[in-house]
């Protein structure tokens, strides 16, 4: 043959002529046979023997799937990442994550069924399709029903193809020829893998810069710029000039006492913990730390926690030396008045918590160089 | 399309099929005329004919009519949007939302419109699981109104939200902050279930466009025009191999839709029914929200086809039986409101709580006893007009009783969410609810967004499936199974 034929196709003016004029192509021993039709043609898939759809095997294990992972998922987030307790309602109450998994199954099952068709099954998309080059490619998608001989392993004879579907009433016969595509090699891939990549890296260095430059997009800052005195504010309404009222004379906050020592290292010598080395305490000092100290310290006191990236200066790691060495005078001090980037907690944490977080550091440093004897 | 494994087509004009079960009956004059069946396909539509009556919808310039309604509803769509910046940009005291009613218009309006979206599965899928052929030429609109009224639906949330800008933050994922959301609130099943049913009926729908991009690939002459639908269209060639997979496809779609379809408004509907709100906390609230949901649907797809089928010169196709069964369905489903507002009435004098019976009085009597009366007459009463079969298939009566429906169905949910929330358990929270302009503008905003899609879609797109209706077309019209004369000339 001049030219590789992809088949021989011919039209019908209806499903009907289509579906007779199968069994008769196939008794004249042509057993690679093509139907194009404008919709499902019913039948269709007995006359021609193509087996069964197999999507629904596929739909079945993806959408249980999508439940398992929702489920687990579900169950991660409420009762080991984020345990949050809402109306004393149980972290592990399952039936109320039955919603959220029944779309997650439809939503994974709904899109296996649609893509898995399109793309697995079917093969789409496909613009290089023989028969989309054809003349008949416009006739079959409107009213007329096609039916193509293809070469089976013995070839194809042009010839007889054509007059076996002349014989079966087929009309508008047509040879579509086959179309070549050049082979997809190794240096196409290797190509297209790095022109994928530095698209990445350009795409990831610039969404840096974009992130770097402009921090935060604040489309509405009412809530932050409202009408009202902040800390330290002048305002005219009083004689004195000042937002904040001072206190009258005389009075002492309740449960107060000022910080007499000027600096860390007078404060290191002065002040002294009150608390014993008892379980509560050490138990209340573990969650005031973990309440406002790990955030930044780690709740092993590296201080690599997940905030660390957020600030500029590296927090304090309190397993060091220096740390260690310190009095207990000395952290109180800083966590009362703060330290370099570190902010003043005085305000936060009443000054029995900042000695029994103290003495959960202590604890902590001992838990992580720990001598022989306390393990015996 | 036929999903039943039938006998082949008979190839003589004067066999004629009854639609109802697939079975192959002798020409309807040799019945009584109680047993005729109309055709769903009227006069001499053949495959052919159909792709050039609804494709030259999209090749033909529009008329003018056809922009000057575009414009209009541009225009309101743009005072919403104006409407929504002027809100969140003043704050959110310019709408009618206070305590004690929080969920004003936002929330009504995102009810309203995910109970309208309902329209395009239960027509498509539901119509489909249950085989009946006449959803064929009805589904492509349907599932377009879905479409569109889902993009509304999804506006509300995302307006109500308070900082519309950051929408992400009602999914889980993974944070600096490690937080994740709580899978025990029904909001966020809400959430899970309206952005499930948008991406699934989008899918859905391209997928039911598929061969009739096509069909469009084949017609269009500009190049442009060209190169969009080839993409669109996949390179589909209508080979037997593909439609028994996409055939397949489409099946399990509609199953797993279906149960989409019944979740996302009993989810909804968990909103409410699991606050201790009188009113809200009902355990027939999920079933009586998609009964709702379907009413106004069906209700919304009656509209659309009782104002397109004259100008778009749709009758070979949209039928007269199928207005008929359209309004047969609505009318069944106005009787299964009436019954869940009497349930509704029954489980409050039932429960003997003053509240809830002060609730239910304050609906109908009450200082806005406009709401609960004109929703029971629109969704109830009125509908009852349908019981009349010449007047399921005239055209005034039914935009009539739809239209009402529509305004009733909304009105159901301002009745619920308004006229409980500003009676709730503690007298001393009692206030009143005024809306503002801001919401009325953003509920005609949401009309408008609506309209204008629907607009475009109807000049744009395959207004009905073609591929489905053509099989329809081959059981009422079969065409001659010989000659083929008339092609070989073609291609001669």
């Amino acid at each position: 043959m001049p030219e590789a034929l992809f088949g021989v196709l011919a039209l019908f003016p209806s499903a009907d002529a289509l579906l007779k004029a199968i069994p008769e192509v196939k008794k004249r021993g042509f057993t690679n046979l093509e139907a194009y039709t404008p919709y499902a043609v019913h039948g269709i898939d007995e006359a021609l023997d193509i087996p069964k759809s197999k999507l629904g095997v596929l739909v079945f294990i993806l959408g249980s799937l999508g439940a398992v992972s929702m489920f687990l998922f579900e169950w991660w987030t409420s009762t080991v990442s984020y345990p949050l307790l809402t109306a004393g309602k149980a972290y592990n109450g399952w039936p109320a994550w039955v919603p959220p998994m029944l779309e997650a199954t439809i939503f994974a099952g709904t899109f296996t069924a649609a893509l898995g068709m399109l793309f697995v099954f079917n093969r789409l998309p496909f613009f290089g399709h023989p028969v989309l080059r054809s003349k008949a490619i416009d006739e079959i998608t409107r009213d007329r029903f096609a039916l193509m001989i293809r070469p089976d392993d013995g070839g194809l004879d042009a010839a007889a193809a054509i007059a076996a579907l002349e014989a079966v009433g087929g009309g508008a016969i047509e040879s579509v020829p086959e179309r070549h595509f050049k082979k997809t090699g190794l240096a196409w891939w290797a190509k297209t893998v790095v022109q994928i990549g530095v698209a990445c890296v350009v795409a990831g260095f610039g969404t840096a810069w974009l992130i770097r430059t402009f921090p935060t997009v604040r489309p509405m800052v009412e809530m932050e710029n409202q009408p009202r005195l902040d800390a330290q504010e002048p305002d005219t309404f009083f004689a004195s000039g000042r937002g904040m009222q001072l206190p009258p004379v005389g009075t002492v906050p309740r449960a107060f006492m000022p910080i007499l020592a000027k600096n860390a290292d007078q404060g290191g010598k002065d002040l002294v913990n009150p608390l014993p080395v008892t379980a509560p305490v050490l138990e209340r000092g573990r969650q005031q730390f973990d309440i406002h100290c790990a955030v930044c310290h780690d709740r092993l006191g590296t201080g690599k926690a997940w905030l660390d990236s957020t600030y500029q200066a590296q927090p304090a790691n309190l397993q060091s030396t220096t740390i260690r060495q310190a009095t207990d005078g000395f952290l109180y001090w800083v966590i009362s008045k703060g330290f370099a980037t570190m902010p003043a907690y005085a305000a936060d944490i009443s000054p029995h918590d900042r000695w029994a977080i103290i003495r959960y550091v202590r604890a902590l440093q001992r838990s992580q160089d720990a001598p022989a004897r306390d393990v015996k | 399309m036929s999903k039943t494994t039938e006998p082949p087509l008979s190839p003589a004009h004067t066999r004629k099929r009854s639609p109802r079960d697939g079975r192959s009956v002798s020409s309807s004059e040799d019945l009584p005329e109680a047993l005729r069946v109309e055709p769903l396909v009227a006069g001499d539509a053949t495959l052919g004919k159909l792709d050039d009556d609804i494709r030259y919808l999209s090749e033909a310039k529009p008329p003018r009519s056809w922009y000057v309604s575009l414009v209009v509803t541009s225009l309101m769509a743009l005072m919403g949007f104006t409407a929504i910046g002027y809100m969140v940009s003043t704050g959110i005291g310019t709408m009618g939302n206070d305590i004690p009613v929080v969920w004003g218009f936002l929330i009504i309006n995102f009810v309203f419109w995910v109970g309208i979206g309902h329209a395009g599965t239960l027509i498509s899928v539901i119509l489909l699981l249950f085989r009946q052929k006449w959803r064929n030429a009805i589904s492509r609109t349907a599932e377009a109104v879905t479409v569109f009224a889902f993009v509304c639906a999804m506006m509300f949330p995302a307006v109500h939200i308070g900082r519309p800008w950051m929408p992400h933050w009602l999914f889980p994922y993974p944070n600096e902050r490690h937080l994740w959301i709580n899978f025990r609130s029904p909001l966020i099943w809400d959430v899970l279930a309206v952005f499930t049913y948008f991406s699934v009926s989008v899918m859905f729908w391209y997928l039911g466009l598929i061969p009739d991009f096509a069909t469009m690939r084949s017609r269009v002459k500009n190049k442009v025009k060209g190169a969009v639908f080839r993409i669109l269209s996949l390179g589909w060639v209508g080979n037997a191999r593909q439609w028994i997979h996409y055939e397949k496809a489409y099946l399990l779609l509609a199953g797993l839709t279906t149960t989409l379809a019944l979740s996302v408004h009993s989810i909804v509907s968990t909103d409410f029914a699991s606050s201790m709100v009188p009113g809200w906390h009902m355990t027939i609230f999920p079933p009586y929200f998609v009964v709702g949901a379907a009413f106004s649907g069906f209700a919304g797809v009656v509209l659309v086809f009782a104002f397109i089928r004259t100008p778009l010169n749709l009758k070979s196709y949209i039928t007269e039986r199928h207005m008929d069964l359209l309004n047969k369905t609505v009318l069944f489903l106005s009787c299964l409101m009436a019954y869940a507002y009497l349930m509704e009435g029954f489980t409050a004098w039932f429960s003997a709580n003053t509240f809830v019976r002060y609730i239910f009085a304050n609906y109908v009597f009450g200082d806005q006893w406009w709401a609960g009366t004109l929703t029971i007459f629109f969704n109830c009463i009125l509908p009852q007009l349908l019981w009349v079969p010449r007047f399921r298939r005239s055209v005034p009566i039914m935009v009539l009783v739809s239209g009402g429906v529509t305004l009733g169905m909304w009105l159901e949910r301002y009745t619920i969410i308004i006229l409980s929330l500003h009676r709730d358990y503690l007298p001393s929270s009692w206030g009143v609810y005024l809306p503002t302009p801001i919401d009325f503008a953003i509920l005609f905003g949401s009309v408008g967004i609506f309209l204008t899609l629907l607009l475009l879609f109807l000049r744009k797109m395959p207004i009905i499936a073609g591929w489905e209706v053509k099989s329809d077309i081959a059981r009422y019209n079969p065409p001659p199974s010989q000659p083929v004369g008339g092609l070989e000339a073609e291609h001669a």
